[in-house]
């Protein structure tokens, strides 16, 4: 009996050893570096100093804001359908356009996504969206961009104009595709650091095994759904290598973005040279002109750019945007339709992190805040009466 | 037919077995059969790979992965392409046949690979047991690891052997039915024919690497019972199990332990640069699955009172 008894031995060993060896991964990969001791203004100075423009590596991104799962929704979130065809001032194609864009960005957003990183100075970049059995590629080289998707096997090809006119940073950010990486984010939230923040200090982290400083950064107002956000800055280059978004009361990110893996060598230059493969469908899209983009960067909705108007300060800040008719095309979107739910005097979004309002009388207002802030923003600062419903549509999109 | 004249070279070493076994191990009696461990060791498992490889049934399952990418290819060679829809890679086969393989690879991962691969890691000790053989071949000269182990080659040997052939007649139809030029990746870059298959090739290993640990599993379940269908099922049902709660967001943290996970990240090696990360990951999980299955099989095995 005894040896039928020591048989089954290498059975309890064996998921034991891969127990232990599991265990052992994920202990080497959370230990902490220890790191010379730095105020939280000395490692703002070092992020700032942050000069790394050539490196390679895989970045990771994980949402969880609470949106409902899109994938299922009809002409949402496989690019290149037809979605909400016609209806409204747009002629039918470029409000399908609008709505697979819509889409897309919005599944940029919310679902998980591995993406690989390639920057080779500031005018080479290439990001790689890995999907599973697909891949959505965004390369620029010098001042050709292109957005290449193998899914449909599709490409979009845009000439800058002349990278010295536009803004710094922004340059590399054409589109739907473009996933930040953790420093372009990082810097958003670094440039906005004013004194209705508490910059600190956090435990000394390991990001993609590099050691890092963990630099926190948590509004003092109680307005805000952001409870902090918490940056990873190298401490070797001050290169940002993650950026962790948590909700107000929340113990988990509900929005992170990071390297697993990074190399700061300047990456193989032929990664920059693409062209569109044979049988690919290529588009050629004009780069929009500077008033476009100063009108309003954030949104393609199309038609008309009023400018935003911020009311709050800080964290609690609300943007309203006028865009008259158009709210009604993307309320009746089935993305939007999906989303969105009725409150008193318009329609809402909530997310772990951010509200959206759609007021009946055609704006949009949106707000790192509870929904009812916004509606009060609303019924506060009453409809605009000059651009909305009469604004011209934008010069030849 | 070879079957009554096995190589010279394997039947010395697997005279034990095949004088105990005749049934199932059809080679030529021959006591000559005391050679080191280590002869034996490899007699006994070229002579399990030719019991496997003559057996009808062997030869009808890769006949019928065969017919996967023969029937994509002929499909959209009579229909004229398609309308995009489909799985991945469908729409390029009209521009390079050499997406044929890649395509059948992607219809074939999720059933009839696992189907395959289910039903010789299920027959492995089960199907002994349960033609009487299994009690002759272990008072042979064969102790009950190296059994184990030879069992266990044998279908490893065969995951190859499937993915190969599936990926093969794609690549030949493709040939023979539509254009062949320089590839395009899933990055938008093009690498010359000779790349691609070497890329194929690649697939072939990384797709087996990811069977293997469907085979362990089927192995343990082979030694669970003397039924050799119950066997077969079960290692089908537990592959589609873990596919489908790979597939349900509630169990998300279960996801990375699914040795279903990597399947379809395949065409990570489609990438330019390649992405090896999943290589690695599928290599390493395909590991652990082999050896705890492997030493649960062992347990059950060597403490079974073998009766058939």
């Amino acid at each position: 009996m005894a040896r039928k008894w020591q048989r089954w031995v290498p059975a309890i060993a064996a998921p034991a050893v891969v127990a232990v060896v599991v265990a052992g991964g994920v202990f080497a990969a959370s230990a902490s570096a220890d790191l010379p001791e730095k105020s939280p203004h000395d490692v703002l100075e070092l992020a700032a100093q942050s000069d790394v423009q050539s490196f390679s590596g895989t970045v990771e991104q994980s949402s969880d804001l609470g949106l409902p799962d899109l994938s299922s929704v009809p002409g949402g979130v496989s690019t290149g359908s037809s979605g909400g065809a016609g209806g409204g001032s747009g002629d039918s194609s470029s409000a399908a356009e609008n709505d697979a864009s819509l889409a897309s960005a919005l599944e940029l957003l919310t679902t998980d996504h591995s993406a690989r990183v390639y920057a080779d100075g500031s005018d080479k970049l290439r990001v790689q969206i890995l999907d599973q059995l697909a891949e959505r590629d965004a390369i620029r080289h010098g001042d050709d961009v292109w957005l290449y998707d193998s899914s449909d096997d599709t490409a979009v090809h845009t000439t800058l104009p002349d990278p010295s006119t536009l803004g710094e940073g922004e340059a590399p950010a054409p589109v739907p595709t473009d996933i930040a990486t953790p420093g372009q984010l990082a810097q958003k939230f670094l440039d906005a650091v004013d004194p209705s923040t508490e910059v600190t200090l956090g435990a000394d982290t390991s990001v993609a095994g590099r050691s890092a400083y963990d630099l926190v950064l948590t509004p003092r107002g109680s307005e805000t759904l952001v409870g902090s956000v918490s940056i990873a800055v190298d401490a070797e280059t001050g290169l940002p290598l993650q950026v962790e978004v948590l909700a107000r009361g929340a113990s988990s990110p509900a929005f992170s973005i990071g390297f697993t893996d990074l190399s700061l060598d300047a990456p193989s230059g032929d990664l920059f040279d693409f062209t569109a493969p044979e049988g690919t469908t290529v588009t050629e899209k004009p780069f929009p002109t500077r008033d476009e983009l100063q009108g309003d960067g954030s949104t393609d909705a199309g038609g008309t750019h009023p400018e935003p108007v911020v009311t709050g300060e800080g964290w609690g800040s609300i943007v309203s945007l006028a865009v008259g008719a158009d709210a009604s095309e993307l309320t009746s979107s089935p993305v939007m339709a999906q989303l969105l739910t009725p409150v008193d005097g318009g329609q809402a979004l909530q997310t772990a992190l951010l509200s959206v309002l759609l007021t009946d009388d055609g704006r949009v207002l949106v707000g790192a805040v509870p929904v009812d802030a916004l509606e009060a923003a609303a019924a506060a600062a009453p409809a605009v009466p000059a651009p909305p419903a009469t604004a011209a549509p934008a010069p030849a999109e | 037919m070879s079957s009554d004249t096995p190589p010279a070279r394997i039947a010395p070493a697997a005279a034990g077995v095949e004088a105990a076994a005749p049934d199932t191990h059809g080679g030529a009696p021959d006591l000559l059969g005391r050679r080191s461990r280590r002869a034996l060791g490899w007699g006994f498992f070229a002579s399990e790979l030719s019991v496997l490889f003559r057996r009808r049934r062997t030869w009808a399952m890769l006949a019928a992965l065969a017919a996967i990418p023969i029937l994509i290819a002929v499909a959209i060679r009579v229909t004229d392409g398609g309308d995009g829809r489909g799985p991945a890679f469908l729409d390029r086969i009209t521009q390079n046949g050499l997406f044929v393989g890649m395509t059948a690879l992607v219809v074939s991962i999720p059933l009839f690979l696992p189907l395959t691969v289910g039903v010789v890691a299920g027959d492995s000790i089960a199907g002994e047991a349960n033609t009487g053989t299994l009690r002759y071949l272990l008072v042979s000269p064969v102790g009950r690891i190296r059994l184990l182990v030879v069992k266990y080659a044998a279908a490893a040997v065969f995951c190859l052997t499937a993915t190969v052939t599936v990926s093969l007649a794609g690549i030949l139809i493709g040939i023979a039915l539509f254009p062949v030029g320089p590839v395009t990746l899933l990055s938008g870059d093009s690498v010359s024919v000779g790349e691609s298959l070497l890329r194929s090739l690649l697939i072939a290993v990384y797709v087996t690497l990811g069977l293997v640990g469907l085979s362990a599993i089927g192995l343990f379940i082979s030694t669970l019972t003397d039924a050799p269908v119950g066997a077969m099922a079960a290692t089908v049902v537990i592959s589609i199990v873990s596919q489908v709660l790979g597939q349900l967001s509630q169990t998300e943290w279960l996801h990375p332990w699914l040795f279903s996970y990597y399947w379809l990240d395949f065409a990570d090696l489609l990438r330019q640069p390649i992405e090896w990360s999943s290589f690695g990951g599928n290599a390493l999980l395909q590991l652990g699955y082999v050896a705890v299955f492997g030493a649960l099989a062992y347990g059950r095995f060597a403490s079974k009172d073998v009766l058939s």
